[in-house]
């Protein structure tokens, strides 16, 4: 069984009268350990794509099952769960709390998790560590670089240990040598088991996939395979 | 569930400390609410209490026979041509009545009082040896006058505690004399410290003389009164009977209005409550007022609160908090605001009072600050509602790209 299975997922937006497919017609399976790419120029849909995979964004018709379940009729709280629990995002301008340090911004998830402080404490710390930010955990987001952000970003998708890591362009904000830090560790994280969906429209970033998926107008035109997983 | 409370509270702490200007300054509006809300409260309190105390020293099981009603919409010549109030009435009273338990007459006028070279003017009293009965002040030390003294037209007198201090000091007065209008009268008893009644005259600074001798020297004519003691659980049956003594005494016919009144401590109290909802009323509507301009303050930056962070309410989102989790980040920030600017206001509310009650019997109840902390609360609760619920119902994705 797939992790993710969408089929024949459509969102159509209504803009000014007009009927935009932001997705028209969307079948995809990922499965487990998967590193997929998600390519395409911006307007086709990457995005609205992603969010629909994060169960962050409802598809207008079609059907979604996450681990087998059925997405859309789950309700405000379950769809947060499986944010929570499931899913952790990376996104391209970083999102973290501005007044919050690194260590509490791992810990966020963990709140909405309901754990305790003292085991909080002790997973941030690790997830932190994995990304190689210890001896930075008490800094604020501006005392820290762009790719010192993004590994805190990365911190805290990985802190409640989610099987998927979903990264919207990653690497757009960072310099050369920062963005290959980063997809570096998604890469590690991809050969401990997690599942990688990026997306990008750097063809050198997408290398690091081991699938790249191209959108164009909503629909998926290309699904290629470049190594075994 | 505490987990995120204590960290919605932890987070609505620093959002609170980060605009240090703004909380003061929306935290104001709050404060003068509940310090105004409070004051009026402690004020009226304070009122209620000087009541009490005025009225316990009148009495609530006295019946007071007199000419006239203390408050009455009757016409005034209705009432002037009314009969005189008179001494014998004591006497038939006591003998018609079941209920009557004591009964003085008293007569009150003016007069200057002197020792040495001390004088001073105040109210002097006639009465007899059971008005005692009728008043809730006892004797300090000394004694009262008896039946006899009455009688013969003893010339002494029982003076107010206020008097006492201010002619004697700590010398002992009784025994000796003073001087009411150039009269000589011997000092028997000084009468415990009162306070001053409804705030207006000072109880203490009054002189008591048997009927007999005040009838003599000051006043053949004159405004007199009855004070009848009647059983305190038995009130209704006793201005029932006394009505009914008065107008056989008085030889009324059935179908004749009584032409008399006959007073009670009710009265004042009627009056009393009137006023009290007339001046607290509109005083708490107002003070009310400014509490709910101030929660308007809190909800509007409430929604710039909301606005501002924005995309933050998007990241929480996309990181699994529920919307129900982020109303109640944002509902206990605006109640950590109000309850904030509560315990400020009740704070100072204290304080002032303190000041206030070194002219005017006023200290802040403390079931008050209670209410006034609950109020806090609810102003937050009510002006956090809709910004928090705008909060949670924002989308997760339109909010991570919001700008």
């Amino acid at each position: 069984m797939a992790l993710i299975s969408l089929k024949k997922i459509y969102k159509i937006y209504n803009v000014g009268g007009e009927e935009v497919r932001a997705l028209d017609g969307i079948d995809l399976d990922i499965q487990e350990n998967d590193y997929l790419a998600i390519m395409g120029p911006s307007g086709s849909g990457k995005s609205t794509l992603m969010n629909m995979i994060g169960c962050l964004d409802t598809p207008t018709s079609g059907l979604y099952e996450f681990e087998g379940e059925m997405v859309q009729v789950m309700d405000d709280s379950q769809l947060a769960s499986i944010r929570n629990r499931k899913i952790g995002f990376v996104f391209q301008t970083f999102n973290l709390l501005p007044k919050a340090t690194a260590q509490h911004n791992v810990e966020i998830p963990l709140v909405y998790a309901n754990i305790r402080k003292s085991q909080r404490i002790e997973m941030a710390s690790k997830a932190l560590e994995s990304v190689g930010l210890s001896d930075r955990a008490h800094h604020r987001p501006n005392e820290l670089s762009g790719g010192q952000r993004q590994r805190v970003a990365i911190a805290r998708a990985l802190v409640n240990d989610p099987s998927i890591i979903l990264a919207d362009e990653p690497t757009g904000n960072l310099d050369s040598k920062s963005g290959h830090e980063i997809m570096n560790i998604l890469d590690e994280l991809h050969n401990r088991g997690n599942t990688i969906i990026l997306v990008t429209h750097e063809d050198d970033i997408a290398q690091h996939a081991h699938r790249v998926i191209r959108l164009f107008d909503g629909k998926i035109t290309e699904d290629e395979e470049l190594k075994s997983s | 569930m505490i987990l995120l409370f204590l960290e919605n509270f932890k987070i609505s702490l620093s959002a609170v400390f980060a605009n240090k200007i703004r909380s003061i300054l929306t935290a104001l509006g709050i404060i003068i609410g509940i310090l105004s809300v409070t004051l009026m409260g402690t004020l009226i309190s304070g009122l209620d209490r000087s009541f009490e105390s005025s009225m316990s020293w009148l009495g609530k099981d006295i019946l007071y026979v007199s000419r006239y009603e203390w408050f009455s919409d009757m016409d005034w010549w209705e009432v002037r041509n009314r009969p005189k109030m008179l001494p014998e009435y004591v006497g038939k009273i006591k003998e018609r009545s079941n209920y009557a338990m004591a009964v003085a007459p008293v007569m009150q006028r003016g007069a200057s009082l002197s020792y040495e070279d001390k004088e001073t003017r105040t109210e002097i009293f006639g009465t007899n040896e059971e008005y005692m009965a009728t008043i809730s002040t006892d004797i300090e030390h000394g004694r009262f006058f008896t039946r006899n003294e009455d009688r013969s037209g003893s010339r002494v007198v029982v003076i107010g505690n206020g008097i006492s201090e201010a002619f004697f000091g700590d010398q002992d007065p009784i025994g000796q004399y003073i001087k009411i209008d150039k009269m000589k009268f011997r000092v028997i008893g000084v009468l415990e410290k009162q306070g001053k009644f409804l705030g207006l005259f000072s109880v203490d600074k009054q002189a008591i003389l048997p009927f007999g001798a005040y009838k003599r020297i000051f006043s053949r004519r004159g405004w007199m009164r009855l004070s009848v003691k009647v059983p305190p659980d038995k009130l209704e049956e006793g201005l029932d009977e006394i009505t009914s003594v008065m107008r056989h005494i008085r030889g009324l016919r059935p179908n004749e209005k009584n032409d008399f009144a006959i007073n009670q401590t009710k009265a004042f109290e009627k009056q009393y409550t009137t006023l009290k909802i007339a001046i607290g009323g509109t005083g708490l509507f107002i003070t009310l007022l400014s509490l709910v301009v101030g929660g308007i303050g809190i909800m509007n930056i409430m929604f710039v609160s909301v606005k501002e962070r924005t995309r933050e309410i998007g990241v929480r989102k996309a990181i699994g908090a529920t919307s129900g989790m982020i109303m109640g980040q944002f509902l206990m920030e605006a109640v950590t605001i109000c309850l904030f600017a509560g315990s400020i206001g009740i704070f100072l509310a204290y304080i002032i009072s303190f000041f206030i009650n070194m002219f005017f019997p006023s200290t802040l109840p403390f079931g008050l600050s209670i209410a006034a902390m609950l109020m806090s609360m609810i102003v937050g609760v009510v002006s956090g509602l809709i910004p928090s619920y705008r909060a949670a119902k924002l989308d997760p994705i339109d909010s991570l790209r919001y700008e």
